[in-house]
């Protein structure tokens, strides 16, 4: 059991691997985790060059804090950093069934608990990764360039976002092992990664419990190293989520014909 | 006791049956034939099968010897095979192999065997993104063979080949009868003639005929003689047509196919006419009827 678990998921990886999945993820997290300090530090440079200021006119806006580099980081890996990561894995069972590929594993004795977790955990590995180097490489350039922000708050800071990646980056397997097109994989999670953003922001007091409030939870941790009101519930319920989600999908795909057309 | 047996199995898609109530046998050791034209339900029915498709209603019962989740003990090459095109065939048959469960010596010792039985062997390191067609036709054999199943199904192994191709993964199909059971389909009775020792001919989700090979084609086979004259054969053939053990004819200008009960009697009488020598016989051929003519007919 666990031995075919392994052949699934050396699979997935070798995949990734043979299609560059493990270089290019990785190397859009450091440049866009390496551009927020970089932009910020220059940014004064930036404006006085380029912004066509009127001759004279004396530039004073404060340096951002290191927090707020950290933070707008997250920003940038929210929206173009979560774009590439459902880009790349929406596909990763609803274009087996589309091709057919799943067929002839899916004929042979693999459990479906085994088929998706190898997934699950593979997606999760590669989304993860390059989010710890892209991360990595944003506090090395605000420490360089701005200034050091405490290592706790960084390390706490950062593993509450990677639960959130980890809520979206299950959301992405689930859609994916349901339907067949990828573009409802696509609108279906950055959806409800948008939607729940949203929400958390406009009405934080009903959204207490939402995975949505951890990238919010992340930036205050790095800018006092405390989580605001209600962190525990949506930690608690974003596991919750993320158990209930995968063992749903693990159910459904099970009660779902693997063969839906004959052609 | 049969490998496979099915009870009523009926697979219906927005209330049409594409398999209506079929109840199949397929014995063990033996190579099965499901024939039938487009649309008959064969790809439906061994996806059932296979497990890939649920049934609607109707049972499906494996072998009692053979424990356990039955694609342990089932291989099976779709119509259409579709593999992962960034490995090469060897690392296809070998990770087929392992997530049947061999260990990792034993799935290269098979698929080494595998490759060098469906004649990949130089081809191994190949990507199947790069396979022609019919390479990928033997890859999907030798996938599917790799565990050593009990029961080799096989949708459709020659369709899509040429001649030379067809020839070839029919010959194989023989070499691999000796060892293992198979179930294939086809739409091409000939194919099923070659190889088949039983035959199922569905058509519209339905079982219509059934039977071990030579029985049928005893059972449909029936004595004819082709005729030819010069003259027009209309008026004798009213005559002749009264006879008892006439059959059957068909008439076309001045050819005649005759089916009767039994060659001696018939030929005698045939012979003996004197109004058939007046008609100046070009032609007179004894045959038999085949299990095409049949086959045509009920495809009609
Ligand atoms: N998912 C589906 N939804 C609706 N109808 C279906 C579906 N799958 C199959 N059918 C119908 O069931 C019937 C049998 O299809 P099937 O593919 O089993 O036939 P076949 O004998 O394999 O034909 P072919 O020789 O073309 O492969 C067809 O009429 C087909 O249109
Ligand atoms: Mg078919």
């Amino acid at each position: 059991m666990m031995k075919q678990w392994g052949v699934l998921f050396k699979k997935e990886w070798t995949e990734s691997v043979r299609n560059f999945k493990w270089l290019w993820l990785p190397v859009v997290f450091i440049l866009l985790g390496v551009m927020q300090p970089l932009t910020s530090y220059y940014f004064a440079d930036i404006i006085e060059n380029f912004g066509g200021l009127p001759e004279g006119a004396v530039l004073d806006i404060p340096p951002p804090s290191g927090a707020e580099v950290l933070a707008g980081t997250l920003g940038q890996f929210s929206q173009i950093g979560f774009l590439v990561l459902v880009l790349a894995f929406m596909g990763t069972v609803a274009g087996e069934k589309s091709h057919g590929t799943h067929l002839m594993v899916l004929v042979k004795p693999v459990s479906y608990f085994n088929y998706l977790t190898a997934k699950w955990v593979h997606i999760l590995l590669i989304s993860l990764s390059s989010f710890v180097v892209g991360f990595a490489g944003a506090v090395y350039y605000t420490a360089l360039l701005i200034e050091t922000v405490p290592v706790n708050n960084v390390l706490s800071g950062g593993a509450v976002y990677a639960l959130w990646i980890t809520f979206i980056m299950t959301l992405v397997l689930c859609l994916s092992a349901l339907f067949r097109s990828t573009a409802i994989v696509a609108f279906g999670s950055l959806g409800t990664a948008l939607l729940m953003s949203v929400l958390s922001m406009y009405t934080p007091d009903l959204m207490k419990w939402s995975p949505g409030m951890l990238s919010s939870h992340s930036q205050m941790l790095f800018y006092s190293g405390d989580t605001g009101d209600g962190f525990w519930v949506s930690l608690a319920m974003t596991i919750v989520l993320i158990t209930g989600i995968m063992t749903l999908t693990i159910y459904m795909f099970n009660k779902k014909e693997v063969a839906g057309h004959t052609e | 006791m049969s490998l496979i047996e099915t009870a009523r199995l009926t697979k219906k898609y927005n209330g049409n049956a594409a398999v209506d109530t079929v109840s199949l046998s397929i014995r063990e050791g033996v190579c099965t034939a499901l024939l039938g034209p487009n649309g008959a339900g064969k790809t439906t029915t061994l996806n059932m099968l296979t497990g890939l498709i649920k049934p609607t209603e109707g049972e499906i019962d494996f072998n009692k010897n053979y424990a356990g989740d039955r694609r342990k003990h089932i291989g099976y090459l779709p119509q259409y095979p579709k593999f992962y095109g960034w490995m090469t065939g060897e690392e296809y048959v070998s990770f087929s192999a392992e997530l049947a469960g061999l260990s990792k010596k034993k799935a290269k010792e098979s698929t080494n065997k595998m490759l060098s039985l469906v004649g990949l062997e130089e081809d191994r390191r190949k990507k199947v993104s790069g396979y022609s067609g019919g390479m990928k036709q033997r890859l999907g054999i030798a996938q599917a063979l790799v565990h050593e199943p009990k029961l080799v199904i096989l949708d459709e192994p020659v369709s899509a080949l040429d001649p030379i191709g067809r020839r070839e993964i029919l010959e194989l199909m023989k070499t691999l009868k000796q060892h293992t059971s198979i179930l294939f389909s086809t739409h091409v009775l000939h194919d099923a003639e070659e190889v088949s020792d039983d035959i199922f001919i569905m058509k519209k989700g339905k079982i219509i005929i059934e039977g071990g090979l030579s029985e049928l084609q005893q059972k449909y086979q029936q004595p004819a003689f082709f005729i030819e004259t010069e003259k027009a054969m209309d008026n004798w053939l009213s005559s002749i047509n009264e006879k008892s053990w006439v059959r059957q004819s068909k008439l076309d200008k001045k050819k005649l196919t005759l089916t009767v009960e039994e060659v001696d009697t018939a030929r005698d009488a045939l012979l003996k006419d004197p109004m058939l020598h007046k008609l100046k016989l070009l032609k007179f051929e004894v045959a038999k009827t085949s299990l095409e003519d049949l086959f045509m007919k009920v495809m009609r």
